[in-house]
């Protein structure tokens, strides 16, 4: 195992507002994350997972820290920089899956690799295989209002991993899910990493999936507490 | 509720003004439409019965044979009832009398054997009718009783009777049942009528003399000269018999109202049978006649023609903001479904829901009344001070009205409805798939509104022909119809070319174009915003070319209606040489024109509709002839194929030239000939002198002045050859005749054909070995003419030796109208007879014209006029049939003003009559109308688009973040959604275009009406402005587009990850 971490938080601090009524979502957060590990990020709604996970996607910026995504600094990265960071590097499972409503699965698949200006040929040959590994290969043509919640999901994990990210980012994945589909669709995630290789950092309440990850992150009002004993840094 | 609503008002503000706005847009557009078709039409009437011609408004009052003793009681009455007609307008009122004839002494006019009269006249405002040549006017005379009345003559009854000034001259007893004693006059003047003021309604058409008058008393004709005019209380001072008298009122509606108009017409209509009342036996014949109700008549249809089309406009209008009403009102009730369901929730009933959106509509659509109505007053002023309405004097202030408020508040009211019901009903959820039932509905009303679109043009169709000018609710319905259905079947057909473009991109390798093209395509299509951009586009295209096709139409019937660029009809008998003083006036191509009624063969046409004949040069008919012809034919052709192959070349003779007659006769009966001469100007026109009846006693006679000006030549002679009247009648046998005409001075022509001699129809036979032969001598040149009569038989005036410079002419080739083709069920190469005047002309259809310049509609005849002419006269027929001059492509400016100081006649040009046809006061309102359906169209348009975009980039702001987290730029993401927007914008302004096009062709033929609301002729032709309708659809992409960038520029920047952070 390499001893540089892929995703290195240091110092993070993210404030929403000014002056007294000023809302701090992130205070001195650090922490590194190796690569090819599952990372579960745990708090209370409102204590800061999403921001995090935002923060260190390039979704937004934090008002002072680093972060540093396979040696790549991305808070110094300009508009473009940030979007070519989530293009190749990162990986994004919503809660709400954040599927486009009128493109198939396929093509919901294919967007990344679009993106990418992959050849068509090649791009369908990636679809194919992601949609196989997520266990969808015969729902390519439906759209999401087509499909259940679970194989949206599937999908949205398949699009995230379509560009080959080093580091898959997923804010409460099952959070909308049945335990039954939240299962399979954590099984999915513990596949991947193993399969693919890929680190993810996935923000959840779900016991299961702490238990799935290498390593649980704990967050509160916007400070990580103490790893518990056991949780080893990735 | 009301807390809650005002809360929802100050957070919603910017959705409300825009509900707002289109609400107040709206009913300001159709409060300016009331006011075009109320105030400003009733202004129109009352400016067009201003502006009309003063013939076209005058009342003429005719009274024949009044007794002597009533004369004057009968003027005065007459006059008191044309006044009291007209009231409340002022009027003035012109007489014009004259007495009964009266015989004149012999000796004054020589003797001829015939009888000889006169007849004393009188008028008001004499010296604005005649020039005084010599002397003074006449005055009534001062002593009454028997004193000598002062008279003054026209110059040829002065010069025939040889009286001069200070002339004392008895004239003898009224020629009359109860006649009059004989009377002195003395000449204290000569005068020379001025043209066109009145003296064709002379008994002697102002001539001055006829020495072939028929006075109606006897069988014989007379010698009549005259008339002796003196002043009109002389006249009417009970010591002459008046033999006609008429009176005519011309009232002054410079400051008319609408309603005394219509209550003078409604008078006028009556008066006559009040005329015949008051006056009873003191006169023959009375006669009451008016064009005004006529006048008024054809102004209110006029009225009713462009209100039609202005109703149609601002049904349009009211759709189109109907259609942006319910854009606005679902994107508001699509950004407030979350709240609506959240009121439901906390136990708004839906009656409480629906309390709430009609006190907001109220709220709105009193806000939007008293936005309309000034700004539909202000909008109407500034319309009417700008051309065409200002040219039109039609400008006004600003001004309210009842039925314009009434109008606004109607309006709202609707709209508020409208928003009402689009507010009660529940928002559907935002998916791609359809619910069946409504996809059901829309689709019944798509084919209810084609249904209903194909009867309306159908019907439309069906009464194109007819000439009702009503407000027909077919003519107001039917473009609205067209276009709504037009649009709602294109927009089945834009998600079929989408489909195919999403084809087309599927395998593309970037995200932009894919993307967008499949937005556009799968997207559940906002039916509202498609159907406001395209009906407005095609609202808006169609607006346009509907003008430009509607201008065109009115120059088309302006071309055909006055046939040349600028048409004199002529009020008095045209001079030799006036054409040269035509041509000098105007700088273009003159040729003399006729344009009459004939019959052709027996048939005389249908009631009130008799075959015309339009003949002119047609060798120049390039430059005189307008009016549209079918296939690429110009009237260059047509006019070749009529045209004789060569000009006639007669014999040149000077200015004044004195000619001569002298004549033999063999036999032992006198005879005498009365010759007739045939001169031509330069620019063709033909005029005839005749010579009183010359005996062929082997002496030398002087004719008239028959060339009174250079350049003229004669062309034919005619020879009506009779027994002296002196000498009793003719006996039996024949007569060597021999007659020799002098022209000294004269010029024989070089090359020209030799003259030919006949003998004239209807009994050619009369005249037998005829012959004629020109020749120069040391004066001048020398006709002589001989022939055979035979002195038997009955026919007098078959004895007509007429000698031409032109052959005996084949059947002229004439160019007939279609219809006439039609009604006579003839073909090209016929042979026809048409009668021109009661000489038989024999034609042969050489051409065939969709219609004849200047005759729009008729069963006419185009000819040339030589050619015509020629006929006539081998006819022994010297008339030559000209009505007027035709004028092409005049050069000066001020050609109209330079012929009306010729005093020839009344003009009429090309441009002028357009002019009257397109920005006539009674017209102008159809343009303006579409003037402002143009940019109101446009601005809800525009309007509609951004409110559409900028609701649905707020709805997908979440889906823009996503996009986003893919690792989308910024301009990525712009290009997705600007390329999503502008395709379908595109697809829209283009389907809107083409829906546009499409109507103009087939709405506007049948929607054109004439200003008599009948079919135009020639029939209208679809116009589609390719540079105006470029330049809208140019505004139009580019307006939207741009309104599209900013909005997307500004939603994009904001859709962010604050928007996955709240969703994510």
């Amino acid at each position: 195992m390499s001893t540089v971490p892929l995703l290195s938080v240091r110092g993070v601090e993210r404030r929403f507002g000014v002056g007294p009524t000023a809302v701090h979502a992130l205070r001195d957060v650090s922490f590194d994350v190796q690569g090819g590990t599952m990372v579960a990020l745990v708090g209370r709604s409102g204590s800061g997972k999403t921001t995090l996970l935002n923060v260190v996607g390039g979704l937004d910026r934090p008002d002072a820290g680093t972060v540093v995504v396979d040696g790549t600094d991305v808070t110094a990265l300009d508009e473009d920089g940030l979007s070519r960071l989530r293009r190749a590097t990162v990986g994004y499972v919503f809660q709400t899956f954040g599927l486009i409503p009128v493109l198939s699965a396929a093509e919901n698949v294919g967007a990344p690799l679009r993106l990418a200006r992959t050849p068509a040929a090649e791009r369908e040959r990636r679809v194919e295989l992601l949609l196989e590994l997520v266990g969808l290969a015969d729902h390519a043509q439906q759209r999401p209002a087509e499909l259940s919640g679970g194989q949206q999901q599937r999908v949205a994990i398949a699009r995230a991993l379509a560009a080959s990210p080093r580091l898959l980012i997923a804010d409460e994945p099952t959070g909308q899910l049945d335990a039954e589909t939240g299962l399979s669709v954590m099984s999915l995630l513990r596949g991947v990493v193993e399969s693919e290789g890929v680190t993810v950092l996935v923000a959840t309440h779900d016991p299961v999936m702490m238990a799935l990850a290498e390593r649980v992150i704990r967050i509160q009002d916007g400070r990580l507490d103490a790893e518990p004993a056991g949780s080893a840094p990735g | 509720m009301l807390r809650l609503l005002g809360r929802r008002a100050r957070a919603q503000w910017p959705l409300l003004g825009a509900l707002l706005a289109v609400v107040a847009l709206g009913a300001t557009l159709l409060g300016t439409c009331a006011l075009l078709v109320t105030s400003t039409a009733d202004r129109a009437y009352e400016v067009a019965a201003a502006r009309a011609a003063p013939d076209d408004v005058r009342v003429t009052a005719y009274t024949v044979t009044v007794p002597s003793a009533h004369a004057r009681s009968v003027a005065a009455d007459t006059r008191e009832l044309l006044t009291s007609t007209l009231a409340p307008f002022p009027t003035t009122t012109a007489t014009r009398a004259s007495s009964a004839l009266r015989t004149l002494p012999e000796e004054l006019a020589g003797r001829t054997g015939m009888p000889t009269e006169t007849y004393l006249s009188a008028m008001d405002d004499l010296p604005t009718r005649a020039a005084l040549v010599d002397g003074r006017w006449p005055r009534a005379a001062a002593g009454g009783g028997d004193a000598p009345l002062e008279a003054v003559l026209l110059e040829p009854t002065a010069r025939l009777l040889r009286l001069t000034l200070g002339s004392r001259v008895r004239l003898g007893a009224e020629l009359h049942s109860d006649p009059a004693p004989a009377v002195e006059v003395t000449v204290v003047g000569v005068v020379r009528p001025l043209p066109g003021t009145g003296w064709d309604r002379d008994p002697l058409g102002g001539a001055g003399y006829d020495l072939a008058f028929s006075d109606g008393r006897q069988p014989q004709l007379v010698h009549a000269y005259g008339p002796v005019v003196v002043d009109l209380a002389d006249l009417l001072s009970g010591r002459h018999t008046v033999d006609r008298m008429e009176l005519t009122a011309q009232p002054d509606l410079s400051a008319a109202g609408r309603a005394d108009l219509e209550a003078v017409a409604g008078s006028v209509q009556g008066a006559d049978r009040r005329l015949a009342g008051i006056l009873g036996d003191r006169v023959r014949i009375e006669n009451l006649d008016s064009p005004l109700p006529q006048t008024l008549r054809t102004a209110r249809d006029q009225q009713r023609v462009t209100a039609a089309t202005v109703l149609a406009v601002a049904l349009l209008g009211g759709v189109l903001t109907a259609t942006a009403l319910a854009l606005a009102s679902r994107l508001t009730a699509g950004v407030r479904a979350d709240e609506t369901g959240l009121l439901a929730a906390l136990g708004f009933s839906r009656n409480r829901l629906a309390a709430g959106a009609a006190v907001e509509a109220g709220t709105l659509a009193l806000l939007a009344a008293a936005l309309a109505v000034p700004a539909s007053s202000l909008l109407h002023a500034g319309l009417t001070r700008i051309p065409p309405l200002s040219a039109a004097g039609l400008a006004g202030p600003p001004a309210v009205t009842t039925t314009q408020v009434l109008v606004v508040i109607g309006a709202v009211l609707v709209l508020a409805v409208v928003l009402v019901l689009l507010a009660a009903r529940p928002v559907a959820p935002a998916t791609d798939r359809r619910d069946p039932r409504a996809l059901l509905a829309r689709s019944g009303a798509d084919v209810l509104l084609v249904a209903f679109a194909g009867v309306g043009l159908w019907q439309l169709h069906a009464q194109a022909s007819g000439a009702d000018a009503r407000v027909d609710v077919v003519r107001v319905l039917a473009p609205t119809l067209l276009l709504v259905a037009g649009v709602a079947l294109v927009l089945r057909m834009v998600p079929l070319a989408l489909h195919g473009a999403e084809r087309l991109v599927r395998r593309a390798r970037g995200l932009a174009l894919p993307l967008a093209v499949f937005e556009a395509a799968r997207r559940p299509r906002a039916v509202a915003a498609g159907l406001l951009v395209g009906l407005a586009c095609s609202a808006a295209t169609f607006g346009i070319a509907f003008g430009a096709t509607w201008e065109r139409s009115q120059h088309d019937q302006a071309g055909l209606s006055v046939g040349t660029d600028l048409a004199i009809v002529l009020t008095t008998p045209p001079v030799a040489g006036q054409g040269v003083t035509v041509g000098a006036a105007t700088g273009g191509t003159v040729s003399p024109a006729a344009g009459r009624g004939i019959a052709i063969g027996q048939w005389l046409g249908t009631a009130g509709d008799a075959p015309r004949l339009v003949a002119l040069d047609t060798s120049r008919a390039e430059a005189l002839l307008r009016g549209r012809l079918d296939g690429d034919r110009s009237w260059a052709e047509v006019g070749g194929a009529l045209a004789p192959s060569s000009r006639v070349v007669g014999v040149a003779v000077p200015a004044r030239s004195a000619l001569t007659l002298s004549g033999t006769a063999t036999g032992e009966t006198p005879l005498v000939v009365t010759p007739r001469v045939l001169v031509q100007d330069a620019t063709g026109l033909r005029t005839t002198c005749t010579a009183p009846p010359v005996p062929l006693d082997g002496a030398v006679h002087r004719l008239p002045e028959c060339v009174p000006a250079e350049g003229l030549e004669i062309v034919a002679v005619s020879l009506p050859i009779a027994a002296d009247p002196a000498a009793g009648p003719p006996g039996p046998g024949r007569s060597e005749v021999a007659v020799t005409l002098d022209a000294p001075g004269a010029v024989l022509p070089a090359g020209a054909p030799p003259w030919t001699a006949t003998s004239a129809p209807p009994a050619p036979g009369q005249l037998t070995g005829s012959a004629v032969a020109l020749a120069g001598t040391a004066s001048g040149a020398r006709l002589n003419m001989t022939t055979t009569v035979q002195l038997a038989g009955p026919e007098a005036a078959a004895r007509n030796l007429v000698a031409t410079a032109f052959p005996v002419p084949e059947a002229v080739p004439v160019a007939v109208s279609a219809r006439l083709l039609d009604e006579l069920g003839t073909r090209r190469g016929a042979n026809l007879s048409i009668s021109v005047g009661a000489t038989a002309v024999p034609v042969v259809v050489a051409e065939v014209v969709p219609e004849v310049p200047s005759a729009p509609g008729s069963v006419a005849v185009l000819a040339d006029l030589d050619a015509i002419s020629r006929a006539l006269v081998v006819a022994g027929n010297l008339e030559y049939p000209v009505d007027g001059w035709w004028v092409g492509r005049p050069a000066r400016s001020d050609a109209v003003a330079r012929v009306a100081a010729l005093h020839v006649g009344t003009t009429t040009t090309r441009a002028g009559e357009a002019e009257r046809l397109r920005g006539g006061p009674l017209r102008a309102g159809l343009p303006a109308a579409l003037r402002l359906l143009v940019p109101a169209a446009v601005l809800l348009l525009v309007a509609g688009t951004v409110l559409h975009v900028l609701v649905d980039l707020r709805a997908r702001a979440v889906e823009v973040a996503r996009l986003r987290g893919l690792g989308m730029t910024r301009r990525e993401v712009r290009q997705v959604l600007f390329g999503q927007y502008a395709g379908l914008l595109l697809s829209l302004v283009l389907a809107g275009t083409a829906v546009g096009a499409l109507a103009t062709g087939v709405v506007a033929p049948p929607l054109i009406r004439s200003d008599l609301g009948a079919a135009p002729v020639p029939p209208v032709v679809p116009h589609w402005p390719w540079a105006a309708e470029a330049a809208l659809c140019a505004l139009l992409v580019a307006g939207c587009l741009l309104a599209v960038a900013v909005v997307v520029t500004v939603r994009t920047r904001r859709a962010d990850a604050g928007y996955l952070r709240v969703s994510g």
